[in-house]
């Protein structure tokens, strides 16, 4: 049983499940690298899944989706950063108002464009894999090429795309004037100001990029992986984002690997589900140990994590 | 021609003028020194000038020039730069990048760090300022920090310097090398204000000063045309008593003593490595230190705040090491905390209220777990008298005071309780110079009617005037013990800087370094 459970089939499919959980997660390392906490990654990654099936279905043109995924994202970051930097107000307050209005407008509009609950129509295609190299044959070498193919090329593009940002934003954010500008935000935006840096605006930039990011791993959820938006879809991955953001350290390379580690219990979930007919264990146990994963790392294992340090206070002039 | 020159500037806050009508001029090549009591208008009228606060009145002139200064970026492109008594630094990043912050060298956004490194080498050898661009500011002591502060200010081209409280921070020596520093920039061509409320500070440092008092210029002088007594005069609109007299201490039986007392700080690591001292009834013994070396942590572990590691406390050969601060009170110790506003006073409650914390459960102020609000009242009023609470009514809340009269608030509290032992930990932090006297004065009476005093402060001259015994804290450790009298300010910093470690002290022959610090 172990050999078939051991597949590169399983590796494949937690790097796809890391995906949308990396790409969240950098855009809340981001985000909560300028100050600003962000707990509403679980609603942009929704509104983000959902207008990219929207619009998919609408124009027949998925990567019109893609892109209408990223901008609901956007938008739905936008309400937080005007809520959260020019009103001041509780940034957990305003996050947690956004998931919620997130769940219900999708709810909402999937019943009034498509007339029934629970579930949009399906989008006719997918995205594919980027690569489509043959495989088959017999013998060592076709066996290890077929290993490589399923564990390096056989992706659709969101999955690398993801892979790229991990890499740009964390050489961004050492390397560049907005990173550095971006890590003084989070830690002590006063010194920021006083050297004519500008807080506001820099910390809705951040804001905007962590709802762009949201809004594309919405897109990965539902144009690459499932292919119709289902009610609250997202089932607290925005959240388990949240935790690989600090899991990673607030970088985004460690959000990534963090993403990666929770992916994999994702895939191993999934696998354990199709082993378990005859067994006697309900499938709600298996759904249960990402979750589980979660609180195991932040509590147990990690030690305490250090933040930044003005994340969650609005900056307000003398 | 002045570089900086400011007329009638008017800075309205609410129910305050915080600077009226303020004049001052800056030449080049000038240090003046702003001189005025908390609360005067100092920092207020600097923040205009460097762009934190609009003014409301009033013109600014750069090089003759009149300019509008809307940013503190607007204020760095005049050639403006300001260190501020809490440093602006990011401790996560390193000495460069908080340099070069704001005005990066960059070519399309991307850093280049190389040039950066080189031109933070090249200032800080060009005006003597030794630091490592490659450390984390966390890692840096404060006077490292300040050094980085003004090397921010250096490489965006500050050719006005404006300096505010720069040496409240910082160890005697520290403070030498600073002024030194100062000196050559102003050999350089740069023009520095110095706000200050010490004037020690402004006759040794300062071409010329100009007083504050309520938001006011109430006078100009250069340090050789006054001295300290006049200055002060100046500052407080009254005459004030500079030295405190006292009378030699007559230290009776011992009150308190503690027995290699190890205590951990927050992140577990030992902040106090081994500490014994004892404090007699009728004797004041100060603690000098610079910030951080683990007099917080010997405060809190005495009055049962913070539980000690191993070691002992007692209280009038009553074992205290591990009693809770209810039962500390109770055995006779009183607190001044560092933080008046955090663990001295309830700022949401009224006087009344804040005057028998610690003792509302008691008799006379509670019966059957009810308060008695009249004799609570008739006591907070009598109280008030006795210690000068400046207030329209005992209903006032706490946080409406100002910091004379909550420090005093405290004092009231505290020693009311008629304790065996008085732990005062920077008793007139922030206060001005005519509460600071009241303090003292008070410290004073108290040893003199026979209470154990175990004075803890950053200043050096606070403890040098009041103690009868000093102890030197350094990296948790007594380092030095010194009698009244016996050194001076440069031996005791020299011990508080870790002078002990070095091979010779300065001056061997006063003064007792103490191996280890276990055994008094």
């Amino acid at each position: 049983m172990w050999l078939s459970f051991l597949t590169p089939d399983l590796f494949a499919s937690a790097i796809r499940m890391a995906t949308p959980l990396a790409l969240a997660a950098i855009g809340g390392t981001i985000c909560e690298r300028s100050g600003v906490v962000n707990i509403a990654l679980e609603g942009m990654m929704l509104v983000g899944a959902f207008f990219g099936v929207v619009v998919t279905l609408a124009t027949g043109n998925v990567w019109l989706g893609v892109v209408a995924a990223i901008v609901a994202g956007v938008l739905l970051s936008a309400i937080h950063a005007f809520a959260s930097v020019t009103l001041r107000m509780d940034q957990v307050v305003s996050g947690t108002a956004l998931n919620i209005l997130a769940l219900g407008l999708t709810g909402f509009l999937m019943e009034v464009i498509y007339g029934h609950p629970g579930a949009t129509n399906g989008i006719a295609h997918k995205i594919g894999p980027v690569f489509n190299f043959p495989t088959g044959g017999t013998g060592v070498l076709a066996t290890i090429w077929s290993w490589v193919d399923q564990i390096v090329f056989s992706y659709t593009p969101i999955v690398y795309v993801a892979i790229i940002i991990a890499i740009v934003a964390q050489w961004a954010m050492y390397r560049t004037r907005w990173g550095l500008r971006l890590r003084a935000l989070g830690e002590h935006p006063r010194a920021a100001d006083t050297v004519g840096v500008r807080v506001q605006a820099g910390r809705y930039v951040a804001v905007l990029i962590s709802g762009a990011l949201g809004g594309l791993a919405g897109a990965n959820l539902t144009l690459e992986q499932v292919g119709v938006f289902s009610d609250n879809m997202t089932s607290g991955r925005g959240f388990i984002a949240l935790a690989a953001n600090i899991f990673g350290r607030w970088t985004p390379v460690g959000s990534y690997l963090a993403s990666l580690l929770f992916g994999f219990a994702e895939a191993i979930e999934i696998r354990m589900q199709s082993f378990q007919q005859g067994n006697q264990i309900p499938v709600q146990f298996f759904l249960m140990l990402p979750y589980v994963l979660v609180v195991i790392v932040l509590a147990g294992f990690m030690g305490r994590a250090v933040g930044p340090a003005a994340i969650g206070k609005p900056y307000e002039k003398e | 021609m002045p570089v900086l020159e400011l007329r009638e500037i008017t800075k309205v806050f609410p129910g305050v003028r915080a600077n009226d009508r303020v004049s001052l001029v800056l030449e080049r090549g000038e240090i003046v020194a702003l001189l005025g009591e908390n609360g005067a208008g100092k920092s207020t009228l600097m923040n205009v000038v460097y762009g934190l606060l609009a003014p409301d009145g009033g013109e600014i002139l750069v090089d003759g020039k009149p300019v509008r200064i809307r940013t503190p970026r607007e204020a760095i492109d005049l050639g403006i730069g300001m260190v501020h008594q809490h440093f602006m630094l990011v401790q996560t990043l390193t000495v460069t990048e908080n340099i070069i912050m704001g005005h990066e060298p960059s070519r399309f956004g991307v850093i280049d760090f190389a040039t950066a490194r080189a031109k933070v080498r090249e200032l800080s050898l060009r005006y003597g300022l030794k630091v490592d661009p490659g450390a984390r500011v966390a890692d840096l002591s404060v006077g490292m920090q300040q050094r980085v502060e003004i090397l921010k200010a250096l490489y965006q081209g500050a050719r006005i310097l404006i300096l505010d409280e720069p040496t409240a921070v910082l160890s005697p020596q520290e403070v030498g090398e600073l002024f030194g520093v100062v000196r050559s920039l102003v050999t350089e061509g740069l023009s520095v204000v110095l706000i200050t409320h010490k004037l020690d500070e402004v006759m040794g440092a300062a071409d010329r000063v100009v007083v504050m008092r309520d938001g006011r210029v109430v006078g100009e002088t250069t340090p050789a045309k006054t001295d300290q007594v006049g200055l002060a005069r100046m500052m407080v609109g009254r005459d004030v008593v500079l030295t405190v007299e006292r009378t030699p201490a007559r230290p009776g039986e011992t009150v308190l003593e503690v027995r290699d007392l190890v205590v951990l700080d927050e992140r577990r690591l030992e902040a106090l490595k081994g500490v014994g001292l004892t404090v007699h009834a009728g004797e004041i013994v100060g603690i000098a230190g610079v910030d951080g070396n683990g007099q917080t942590q010997l405060v809190e572990a005495i009055v049962g705040l913070k539980r000690p590691q191993s070691g002992s406390i007692s209280l009038r050969d009553k074992d205290i090491t591990h009693a809770a601060p209810r039962a500390t009170i109770h055995a006779g110790v009183s607190h001044v905390p560092e933080d008046r506003q955090r663990r001295g006073l309830v700022l949401e409650f009224d006087l009344a209220e804040n005057l028998i914390l610690g003792d509302q459960r008691d008799a006379p102020y509670a019966r059957a777990g009810i308060m008695r609000t009249r004799v609570i009242d008739e006591a907070a009023r009598k109280r008030i008298g006795d210690y000068d609470v400046r207030t329209p009514s005992i209903r006032v809340l706490a946080g409406n005071l100002s910091g004379g009269n909550q420090q005093k608030l405290v004092l009231a509290r505290e020693m009311g309780r008629d304790p065996d032992l008085l732990v005062a930990a920077q008793p007139t932090r922030g206060l001005d110079v005519g509460a600071i006297e009241f303090v003292h004065r008070r410290i004073l009476t108290e040893r003199d009617g026979g209470k154990a005093v175990l004075l803890v402060s950053m200043e050096l001259e606070e403890i040098m005037s009041l103690s009868d015994r000093i102890l030197v804290m350094y990296e948790g450790r007594i380092a030095a013990e010194f009698a009244a009298g016996e050194a001076d300010a440069e031996r005791i910093g020299f011990f508080m800087t870790g002078g002990s470690k070095k091979d010779h002290a300065p001056a061997p022959q006063a003064g007792t370094a103490v191996a280890g610090g276990g055994g008094l």
